[in-house]
């Protein structure tokens, strides 16, 4: 009994010194903000009030925020997937890129075969970047090649081929802009909240998420994950697959990013314009680094995230800023948040990185 | 023959110079033991502040040295938060990197409207080194003369570096903070300062090697270094973590360049492809390297 409650007591305090860390974080972005807008804008009280409000002022930009957020929440799980596992997937732009491609692609192609063939396209997507992502844990297994570079790398190779793809052999010719055709309006997904951007993607953010948190806490094969990722020389010692536990996550990590393109192609964008997924991946880091990999904290903080997107966004349009700021302000929260000295008094030190 | 080999031999220089040099400073944090990937960004800081300081001040001395500064304040703010705030260096460097390519788009918007490419009619022509006794040597006169500072610094800079590196306490003890730091500790020193000092370093060295790229251009681009900081961390681990193997892997990087520019011009390769060689290329270095050192450990 007495046990009981001192551990109840101690995931208090863990949790306590957790938000004290994500709070010290939130503030730095606040005050890059400020100083941001007093130091570039005409109008910073004007540029303030469209970065901190701007996204409640109607249902359209609260929507649209929303939005958002949705492959960052499918991204920040992809990430905390594979960190879970001790793998770091860094490969995300590439991998929400490639899984929007083709996506919006093949969709085209198995339009025939009505929503069979939409389900058929989105399951290649989430293979192709399921597969890029793998490629990384292949090498980590047979190797022992540093996942963090390669995904890295294999990523920024994907963008520039797609980025050729998109602009040569697949580009539609009847438009200005420099995309793929769009996809067949019955494939598009319904909207929720009118007129703003926000679908039904949204749900299925949802149940990803819950679905993920009961894979790692509900599962045999999320506990064996968890085991490898806390340490990995005991997980083996206990009879589990190493090349295993270094793939899978991986792959899995991937594909939830390529489920990331996809919905967004399906939800948002309707076709895949060059470079309308740059940053995503990113971003998607900065969430699962701030929410310590937690599935259920995904949620929030890539809201929080979307928030900074859209308040730049926001600014952007009725202030004298450009929207480059919000990469700014992101970069300045990926500086810090895998600070622990900002995180002190967290009684758990760095084993989750 | 000659005639085409000359000019890509004499590019092949130009363009090994910023991978050089970057690669001298990250050697200084790769001895160090921190990876410090954001050559990068602190490449593009040098490059734009070179540039823009330039510009205003309308001395290119000034505009180097304020170059340096930027990126080495941007050193420092990596290495205080990798070393004393605890931080994944990886992440720190990322985001230092993503920082930077913000940072100059918004600064290039509020000083110049423009995100895009912006020229500068005032900058003068980076003087080259002509010295007629050794222009007369064929091939080699060729290869050496008529470059810019940048060039002929880098090498000395290489030396200077050879020297640091294995002639001076401090080098000795720089390189044993990377192989092993509780050997600093038991001696009372701090591998944290000198990992630090590592990373200035490379912020002075990397600012040097943008400010080549933009003031020989006259003109800042967008990005313009174009994954020329990773190609340096390449450098690195192709040239062994040795002065004289940044040398050589440098040249080979600079020949390659030069010959896939001629490449380009030659034959019809869409521009996307030539931008992914950088990363190909390190790919396949790291892949080999780690293939090397399983094979090693388990043959020792």
């Amino acid at each position: 009994m007495m046990i009981r409650v001192e551990r109840k007591q101690r995931k208090t305090i863990t949790a306590l010194s957790d938000s004290i860390g994500v709070m010290i974080i939130v503030c730095i972005a606040c005050a890059s903000i400020v100083l941001l807008a007093l130091l570039l804008s005409n109008d910073p009280l004007k540029t303030l009030k469209y970065f901190f409000f701007g996204s409640f002022q109607s249902m359209y930009y609260l929507g649209n925020m929303i939005n958002s957020a949705i492959p960052l929440i499918f991204g920040g799980l992809g990430v905390s997937l594979a960190m879970k596992a001790g793998l770091f997937n860094l490969g995300g732009e590439g991998q929400v890129y490639a899984g929007a491609f083709v996506a919006s692609i093949l969709v085209l192609v198995m339009a025939p075969f009505g929503i069979v063939g939409a389900i058929l396209a989105l399951l290649a997507a989430i293979g192709v970047s399921s597969l890029l992502a793998g490629i990384s844990g292949m090498l980590k297994a047979a190797w022992n090649t540093n996942e963090l570079i390669t995904s890295f790398l294999v990523s920024n190779i994907v963008l520039l081929v797609v980025n050729y793809l998109i602009a040569g052999p697949f580009k539609d010719p009847n438009t200005n802009l420099i995309a793929t055709r769009r996809i067949p309006p019955q494939f598009m997904l319904p909207k929720i909240m009118p007129p703003s951007n926000l679908s039904t993607a949204l749900y299925f953010a949802i149940i990803a998420v819950m679905l993920v948190q009961i894979f790692l806490y509900r599962t045999k094969s999320g506990y064996e994950l968890r085991m490898y990722g806390l340490n990995s020389t005991f997980a083996i010692y206990g009879g589990i697959s190493r090349s295993r536990y270094q793939i899978g996550p991986m792959m899995l990590s991937g594909s939830l990013y390529g489920l990331a393109g996809a919905l967004a192609i399906y939800g948002t964008y309707f076709t895949s314009i060059k470079e309308f997924s740059s940053g995503m991946g990113w971003n998607a880091i900065a969430v699962a680094l701030i929410a310590r990999f937690r599935p259920m904290a995904i949620i929030p903080a890539a809201l929080f995230f979307a928030y900074i997107e859209s308040g730049a966004r926001n600014a952007m349009l009725h202030s004298d800023v450009t929207y480059e700021i919000s990469s700014i302000v992101q970069a300045v929260v990926f500086l810090f948040v895998t600070s622990t000295v900002l995180q002190k008094g967290s009684i758990r030190t760095r084993r989750n990185l | 023959m000659m005639q085409t080999l000359g000019p890509i031999l004499n590019s092949a220089v130009v363009i090994m110079t910023p991978l050089l040099l970057a690669a001298t400073g990250g050697l200084f944090t790769e001895l160090s033991g921190m990876l410090n990937i954001a050559l990068e960004g602190l490449m593009l800081i040098g490059a734009f502040g070179a540039i823009v300081f330039t510009h205003y001040s309308g001395s290119m001395f000034i505009g180097i040295l304020a170059g340096i500064l930027c990126s080495m304040l941007l050193a420092s703010l990596i290495a205080t938060v990798s070393l004393y705030l605890k931080a994944n260096v990886f992440i720190t460097g990322l985001a230092a990197n993503l920082l930077v390519s913000g940072l100059t788009v918004v600064l290039s918007f509020k000083l110049f409207g423009n995100k895009g490419v912006v020229s500068f009619v005032n900058i003068p022509q980076l003087p080259l080194l002509h010295l007629r006794w050794i222009e007369k040597i064929p091939v080699i006169g060729n290869l050496l003369m008529g470059h810019n500072g940048f060039v002929y610094f880098s090498w000395l800079l290489l030396l200077l570096c050879n020297f640091v590196l294995y002639r001076t306490p401090f080098g000795l003890r720089l390189q044993a903070s990377g192989l092993h730091d509780q050997v600093l500790v038991s001696l009372g020193l701090r591998p944290a300062h000198y990992r630090f000092i590592a990373f200035l370093v490379s912020g002075f060295t990397c600012a040097l090697s943008g400010a080549q790229l933009t003031l020989n251009l006259g003109a800042y681009v967008p990005n313009i270094t174009a994954g020329k900081g990773w190609i340096a961390l390449v450098v690195i681990f192709l040239g062994q973590k040795r002065p004289f193997g940044l040398l050589v892997a440098a040249c080979i990087f600079g020949l390659a360049d030069a010959f896939s520019n001629f490449a380009q011009g030659s034959w019809d390769i869409p521009a996307d492809f030539i931008l992914a060689i950088p990363y190909i290329l390190t790919l396949v270095a790291i892949i080999g390297v780690s293939i090397y050192t399983k094979r090693k450990s388990r043959i020792g």
